[in-house]
């Protein structure tokens, strides 16, 4: 009965992520970015100040994990056309210049850490495969048609 | 003629070798519960991570390699080629280990815990043995042809390969909610199956 309560509780959180945080994304690469940051390295659970104190410490940790894998099996799902248009507009919203962003991500591939817990390997490996192609891909558009550089 | 001789000699004896092992009685009631969960975390592994059909077509589906040539570039159609063939080599590795190590736990396990016609019993047998040679010449394939040298055939494993998963998770369908999280854990602390 606790269980059932708790599991209630718990949808209600995520619901409220996805309508009140989740929708300032940029898409699903935003989401689980933004998700895994939530999430502490040393302990895997995931903190969030607002949602604990609507509901529980607990209830806000399965939420936000419930929608990192949500936003997980949403990027898995996506087509290499499509992902590389979601790194393409993530990459937009940081505000990073392009080449500094492109860089950085194919030397550091920090979404490899941005998995949730229990991934399968091989899935998890289908995303980063995929993120490095994408990456390859903007760079080649991105020296085909570079930035025109701002005059002073 | 020899040749026909051999492969029909070789066939009677596999034969009696499968008519062998149907017969075979159960010596004892033995198999802990750890060997159960493993074989039941093994089959959620298949079923879930590396047998739905979307993971098998964005890997050998071929959308995503005419979204790459389009782009016109060797250097990107070739880094694609690679982690494809990477993927999908690691994906027919998988496949083949733990549907040999749900093949070994069968054989070894499950035969007495459940009540199998001898029909299906053979059926079964059969899946698991052509699987594996699947799996081999899919292997193979992959690695002189590349990602896309047999499509059509890493669907039918898939398939077979599902097949099998579902006639076992039904011989193993009492676990599932009997499993409780203590048993589930130990065996993860000690399982060695996949």
């Amino acid at each position: 009965m606790a269980g059932k309560a708790k599991r209630a509780d718990v949808l209600a959180a995520s619901e409220d992520l996805r309508r009140r945080t989740l929708p300032q994304t940029s898409g699903p690469l935003d989401r689980m970015i933004y998700l895994a940051s939530m999430r502490d390295y040393n302990t895997g659970l995931y903190v969030h100040q607002g949602l604990a104190a609507r509901f529980s410490v607990e209830v806000a940790c399965e939420a936000l994990a419930d929608c990192h894998r949500e936003s997980f099996r949403e990027l898995i799902s996506l087509e290499l056309k499509d992902l590389t248009e979601q790194l393409n507009l993530y990459m937009q919203s940081t505000g990073t210049a392009k080449d500094d962003f492109l860089r950085t991500w194919r030397e550091l591939e920090p979404y490899r850490v941005a998995v949730p817990v229990g991934t399968d390997s091989l899935v998890a490996q289908f995303l980063f495969s995929n993120l490095k192609i994408a990456l390859a891909i903007l760079e080649h558009q991105s020296a085909r048609f570079p930035e025109p550089t701002p005059v002073a | 003629m020899t040749q026909l001789v051999t492969f029909l000699a070789i066939a009677v004896g596999l034969l009696v070798l499968l008519l062998v092992a149907m017969r075979r009685q159960p010596a004892h009631a033995a198999g802990s519960a750890g060997e159960l969960v493993s074989a039941k975390k093994t089959l959620e592994s298949l079923q879930l991570g590396l047998l739905p059909s979307e993971l098998v077509e964005q890997l050998f589906g071929q959308r995503d390699l005419a979204y790459v040539e389009a782009m016109g570039s060797t250097a990107i159609r070739n880094l694609f080629l690679s982690e494809r063939k990477h993927l999908a080599l690691t994906w027919i590795r998988q496949v083949r280990r733990q549907v040999r190590a749900l093949k070994d736990f069968h054989v070894s396990r499950s035969r007495m815990f459940t009540q199998m016609s001898r029909g299906k019993e053979f059926s079964l047998a059969l899946d698991f043995a052509s699987l594996e040679i699947q799996c081999d010449v899919l292997l193979f394939l992959l690695r002189w042809g590349g990602p896309y040298a047999a499509p059509d055939f890493a669907r039918r494993i898939a398939a077979t390969a599902g097949r099998v998963c579902s006639t076992l998770d039904q011989s193993l369908a009492f676990l599932t909610a009997s499993i409780s999280p203590s048993l589930a854990s130990e065996s993860e602390a000690d399982g060695t199956f996949e």
